[in-house]
Parts: structure tokens; sequence; C-alpha cells
């Protein structure tokens, strides 16, 4: 059995080799859309679910109180508070590549909530000390080509202020993206803006996760007869709002996803057909020999299974390799900040949907070939 | 020449063949049209905004208009600049606004950032293709918003809602339409919104409407000159043209290479289905070769077949891509952060790029099994027989 389909995948060597190039190339695009969309959803998947966001219930363009800080970490279960301000800004120029998230921060709270980056003691000490220091993720210093002690100067936008920065200290994350981005001193910024008092966001750090809800109701109480109203929500959901924003784009990309999976299997199905269409009397044959319908069946399913395995598993080692010639195009264009991978889920729809299609495929022919009379296609020799 | 005749029944008598073929190219082609419907129409959305004789002043380093902030005197400076229109009875043509943002939900649910702009009376006769589709202007000093028609659907706002902005409560009294990416906003009186949001005194940008758009150049240059502004001036198409490309951009890029991966695999198909068709036909190859018909004719019989094949499948993804015009959908704008609402437009020029690519592959599948059929020896063709 096994040798006869595999004798049917070489008899011809050229359709074979066509159809699996295009369920492989078909493959390659779906893999490489449900990357770019992952990439493009900001949840961010290792947030753990004990630390929560408040932020200015109008939109984040509106700041929140410095002493809103101090009000938060006396809500039940908080154990630690701290401010994180987005300051955007320009570095160098506007393109893509030299864009960064830029965060200014409050280091002497900061590791209290966010104790999940590494960092190397003695340059945290340096970087806390120094008010115009700043600390960059790993990743981010060898794409720019940054060294400890070299300075950089970041032209202020949403801020009017420009500010210049020596880098002091460094941090590993195993996430992929989040050592693209720079912390700095918000007092600094404070100061040039003669201290305003305000923070974007305070990111809180609970006991317990299960008390997120109380939190989340507790805050939001708190304020709610002041000036500034607040949202509060979990790291998770403040992420996803982000992705929210973006609308109907992935469902855009899901479409296409559906066009490409319709168009291949139309392909496959047409060659499967094509090749069992040849064989009629090449089944009559193996039937009058005694070959059971089954068999018959099993043959010419397995044959195109065998295209679909073959075909998916190409495709993928395509995207596997393009990921990693294509990450700095994919950045250029502006999807997503780094974090191009080829996760499980991505993996696992392709293969299902590359064995599926092959299997499918083969189903008619194969039952027109196993129906057929053997006199009718011995008939037509 | 072997008549064309013989093409096209051709394809009609293994029409079963020809027809998955022609459908797999098809959906190709779907998908190229759509992404670049995606992206024309993210563009046309802003490109219907601004006028070249209008210069629009930011505080300098700033890219868009919610991240500016300046006070009233900077404002009132620029409104006596030199080259600013005036209208018949003698106001200046200017418009100062200030721009915050706003989370708001969709009809769907999900959450988005609103552009809410406070604008001044003089916001209207800078923009002469402002219109009110439902109700009326709003009236200042009374909490009135009127809201982009385009927006309002995405939002569920209606006529009579009140929702609201900032501290205060707004109400609902129109839906407008005509200034292309404003149809994203919702306006106000400059004074109450100001007020609710805590911006009053300071304005986020302002408006000068110039005699042309060369006039509009000469006021650039004297605002910038001007050493008691710190501002940056441009017309405001320039100020559009970096929102446009910066949203539009990436799905531009993501269509081509979409569609050559596409393509390629669809040549695939072609080439799978011309050998078949080659192979089938053996014998009448080798017949009309006996006939006379010349390797060459044999070749341009089959190539054209392959390239009509590519043509009507081009035609009928375009044909199925129709419907796609006019989605009305929105994304975020990747410069404010904001939504920006569009209709999908599947463009003359999208549905001829679509069409375009099933030529080429039709071209490209067709090449190589076209010359096999005209290589092959009489002998061995009938031989077949």
């Amino acid at each position: 059995m096994i040798k006869l389909i595999r004798r049917n995948l070489l008899r011809n060597k050229r359709r074979t080799f066509l159809t699996m190039a295009s369920l492989a190339m078909a493959l390659f695009i779906l893999s490489l859309l449900g990357v770019v969309n992952d990439a493009m959803n900001f949840a961010d998947e290792s947030a753990i679910p004990d630390r929560l966001v408040v932020r200015n219930a109008i939109s984040l363009t509106f700041p929140l109180p410095e002493a809103y800080e101090q009000r938060l970490r006396t809500i039940d279960n908080v154990v630690a508070v701290t401010p994180q301000n987005w300051f955007q800004g320009v570095y160098k120029d506007q393109r893509p590549e030299n864009f960064f998230p830029r965060f200014t921060i409050d280091p002497e709270t900061f590791r209290s909530v966010f104790y999940d980056l590494e960092w190397n003691e003695e340059e945290w000490e340096a970087f806390a000390e120094q008010r115009t220091a700043f600390a960059a993720g790993r990743e981010l210093t060898e794409i720019q080509g940054w060294s400890l002690g070299d300075t950089i100067t970041i032209k202020g936008d949403i801020f009017p202020i420009d500010v210049e920065l020596q880098l002091r200290a460094i941090y590993d994350f195993d996430e992929p993206g989040q050592e693209r981005q720079i912390f700095f001193h918000r007092r600094y910024v404070e100061e040039a803006m003669g201290n305003p008092g305000q923070n974007g966001t305070y990111w809180l750090l609970l006991d317990d996760p299960e008390a997120a809800p109380a939190v989340i109701a507790a805050a939001e109480t708190m304020f709610e007869n002041s000036d500034n109203q607040v949202r509060a929500e979990t790291a998770e959901a403040f992420a996803a709002s982000f992705t929210e924003m973006l609308g109907n784009i992935q469902f855009f990309f899901s479409m296409i996803g559906l066009a490409i999976v319709i168009s291949i299997f139309l392909i496959t199905a047409n060659t499967m057909a094509m090749a069992a269409r040849e064989r009629t009397t090449e089944v009559s044959v193996l039937r009058t020999l005694g070959f059971r319908r089954n068999q018959v069946l099993g043959m010419v399913i397995g044959e195109s299974l065998a295209v679909g395995v073959l075909g998916s598993a190409l495709g993928l080692g395509f995207t596997a390799v393009a990921i990693q010639g294509a990450t700095p195009f994919l950045e250029q264009m502006g999807f997503g900040f780094g974090g191009f991978a080829l996760d499980s889920q991505v993996l696992v729809t392709a293969v299902v949907i590359g064995i599926a299609v092959g299997l499918l495929s083969g189903v008619f022919p194969a039952v027109a070939a196993a129906r057929l009379k053997i006199v009718d296609g011995l008939r037509r020799l | 020449m072997i008549p064309i005749k013989y093409t096209y029944r051709n394809l009609f008598e293994r029409r079963g063949v020809a027809f998955m073929t022609l459908a797999s190219i098809g959906f190709v082609v779907l998908v190229y049209i759509g992404v670049l419907a995606l992206a024309g129409g993210l563009r046309a959305a802003f490109a219907d905004t601004g006028d070249p004789s209008v210069v629009i002043v930011m505080r300098d380093g700033t890219r868009a208009e919610m991240e500016s902030s300046y006070a009233q005197e900077s404002h009132r400076l620029l409104t006596t600049m030199p080259g600013v229109e005036r209208t018949a009875d003698g106001a200046v043509m200017a418009s100062g606004e200030t721009v915050t943002i706003q989370i708001f939900n969709r009809v769907d649910g999900t959450e988005t950032n609103v552009m809410v702009r406070g604008v001044e009376p003089g916001a209207f006769g800078i923009r002469p293709g402002f219109e009110i589709t439902e109700g009326r202007v709003f009236e200042p000093g009374r909490g009135e918003i009127i809201v982009g028609r385009s927006l309002a659907g995405r939002l569920g706002l209606r006529v009579g809602d009140e929702r609201e902005l900032g501290r205060n409560t707004f109400r609902v009294v129109g839906l407008f339409s005509g200034v292309g990416a404003h149809g994203s906003e919702i306006w106000g009186d400059y004074r109450d919104l100001g007020d609710s949001f805590r911006r009053s005194g300071y304005y986020s940008s302002t408006r000068l409407q110039a005699a042309s758009p060369a006039a509009a150049r000469d006021l650039i240059e004297t605002v910038k000159a001007d050493q008691r502004l710190q501002v940056q001036a441009l017309t405001e198409p320039e100020y559009y043209e970096l929102q446009s490309e910066t949203s539009s951009g990436q799905f531009i890029i993501l269509g081509n290479v979409l569609a050559v991966l596409m393509a390629i695999g669809a040549c695939f198909a072609a080439a799978n289905t011309m050998y078949a068709q080659v192979a089938a036909r053996a014998r009448e190859i080798g017949t009309l070769r006996a006939l006379g018909f010349k390797r060459r004719s044999i070749m341009g019989s089959f190539f054209l077949e392959a390239v009509l094949l590519g043509v009507v499948a081009g035609g009928f993804g375009a044909l199925l891509s129709l419907p796609l015009n006019a989605i009305q959908t929105g994304t975020m704008n990747q410069v404010t952060f904001s939504e920006i609402t569009f209709q999908l437009r599947t463009t003359p020029f999208a549905l001829f790029s679509g069409i375009f690519l099933a030529t080429v592959t039709g071209v490209l599948g067709g090449l190589l099994p076209a010359f096999g059929a005209s290589r092959q020896k009489i002998t061995d063709l009938l031989r077949e027989a």
C-alpha cells in the first residue's frame, strides 16, 4: 500500500511538485499572516493578573495628580504602587526603526511593581542615583549599538522639552519586545516642566490576584467625586485595549486567511481529481487483481494526505526561515514592536489546515475511484 | 494560426478543471483587491481633508494636533499675521481649535479613542465642504455637540443622545460630513469643550486661511520667522499626508507582499492545469501537427489558453471583490492613536491591478507547458493514440 502511494506520488513528479509547492506557498502566507497578527496583538500574555493599571477615565492624554499615588496605596490588597508615563518624543528622526517606547518612572518604587525585569544591581544603583540616567532593554541596546555610558537626546513632543540621557543600566526580560523600551526618571521631566505634579498611569501590585475586581471597584469609587475620575483595569485588559483600537483589521486578516484556504483547497482538489481521473483504468486493474474498494479509497486519500503533510512542512519551514530574515522588514512596516515568533497556536492551525486540505481534496476523487465499476473502468481502455 | 475558437472551446470543454483553476486564481485576486481597497479607502479618508490654501499651526516639535498646546496670546498673534484672509464683513478667516481624545465604546463593545475638537465660529468658513446631514449645528454655551456621520455610525450615536465629555454632559444635536478625516471626530464649541476638559485658554492648533496655495507658503514663512512664536506651520494637506502615509503604508506593503506570494502559489496551480491540458490532448496536438500546424502555432495556442484563463480568472476575482466596495469600517490612526473611519474602495486602479496580477499568473503558469507541448515529436504524440 505505502509503496503504491509513494510510487504514485513519484509517477508524475512535476505535478506532485507543483501541487506541493502551491500548498506550501499558501501555508507559508497563512502562517506569516498569523505571526503578524499575533505581533499586532498588544495583549501581553506574560501579564501577571496581580498587576492593575489606573489611568484618567477620559483617556490616556489626560494625566492624574501626583497625590493619587499615596491614596491608591491605602486600598486593601495593594502592596505597591508606581507611576509610569509615556514620554514619546523623537529619537534622531521619525523613521520607524528609531521608534521605541520611552517611559518615565520613579526608581524608588519601580521595581516593587515591575519585579520581573532582571537587573545588574550595580547598574541599577547607578541608574537610580543619576537623575539624567536611562535604562534600556538589552535587545534595544544591541539594535541601536548603545553601551553603558552613552548619551542620547530625545526631542520632546507631548512634553515640550528635550532630554539628554545617559545609559546607566541594561535590563533583561524573557518576553521578546519587552526589551525594546527605555526608562528614565520622571523627576527629570517634572522639574523641566516646572513641577506640574502629574502622572499618566499608576501601576498597582496586588498580594492576591483574586482581589483584582474589588481593588478596581475601590479605586474607581475612591476618585468618583474628584476632578479626575479614574479607570482601573488589569494590565492585560489595558494592553488589550490597544489591540481593540486597531478595530476590524484583525477581522480582515482572518478573511484574507479564509480566502487563501479556499484557494489552496481548490488547487489541491483540482490536482487530485486530475491524478485520479488519469488512473481510472489502473484502479480497475487493481480491483480486478483483488484490491478492495477500501484499499483503493485509502490509496488515493493517502496520496493526497502525503501531499498535504509534505506541503505543510515545507511551507512552515519557509516561515521559520522567513521570520528570521523578515523581522527587520516587518518592524519597519510598523507591525508591532518585535516579538515575531511562530507560536504553537499558529503552527498547529497551519498544520491542521494543511492536513485537512490534503484529506478533503482526496475524498471526492477517492470515492469516485472506489465506486467505479470494474467493467466501466476497463472499458475506457 | 490555430483559430482562437479552438482555444476557448478547449477551456469550455474541460470546464471542470478550468473552473477550479479559475476560482483559485480568482480568490488570489480577491485578496489582493481587498487589501488594496483597504489601503485606498484609508488614503481617501485623509485625501479629502484639507485645503492647500489653509495653514495649520501647532506647537513646535509636535506631529499631531492633540500633542500640541499653546496659550491664547500666541493664537491672537497668529490671527493678526499679514496674509490671513478676511470675510466680506471683515472677520478674520481663522479658527483656533482644541483637540483632545476621549475613550468611547464602539457599537460592537470594543474600545477606541475618539478625537474631540473644540472649534471657534471661524472653523466653518475655512472648511467650505462642511455640511450638516441631520439636525443642526451646535450653539455655543449650551453644551451641544455635533458628530461626524461615519463616526456616529461606529459609536451608535444619534441626534438627541447625551454623552459625558470631560467633566460635563453634552447633547448630540447634529451629524456632519463633507470634511474628510474630520468625519471621524466630535465637534463642539471651543469654550464649552475647553471648560469641560480644563483646557480653557489653550489651543492645540490654529488654522489660517490664505488667499491661495502660494500665499499659504508665504504665510508659513512669516509665521516661522516670527521670534515671538515657538510654532511650526504647514499646509493642511501636508499635515494629513503624514497621517495617511503612516496609516495606510503598511497595508499597501502588506497587499503587495501577499499578492506576490499568492501569485507564485497560483502560478504553480496554473502550470499544473496547463500541463494536464497538454497531456490530455497529446493525440490532438499530434493531429494538429500532422495537419501542418507549426510548432509555434501550437505553442501560441496553449499560451493563449493560459493567458485567457488568467484574464477570465482576474475578471472573476474582480467581480467577487465588488461587494467589498463602500463597506464602512475603521481603524486606529497611527499618528493620532484615535479612531479613523473609512470606506473600503475597490478603485478602478485596484480592480485593474487584480486583473493584471491574474494575467501575469496565467502567462507565467502557461509558458512552460505551452513550450513543452510544442517540443514533442509528432510520432510520439500519435503513438499514444
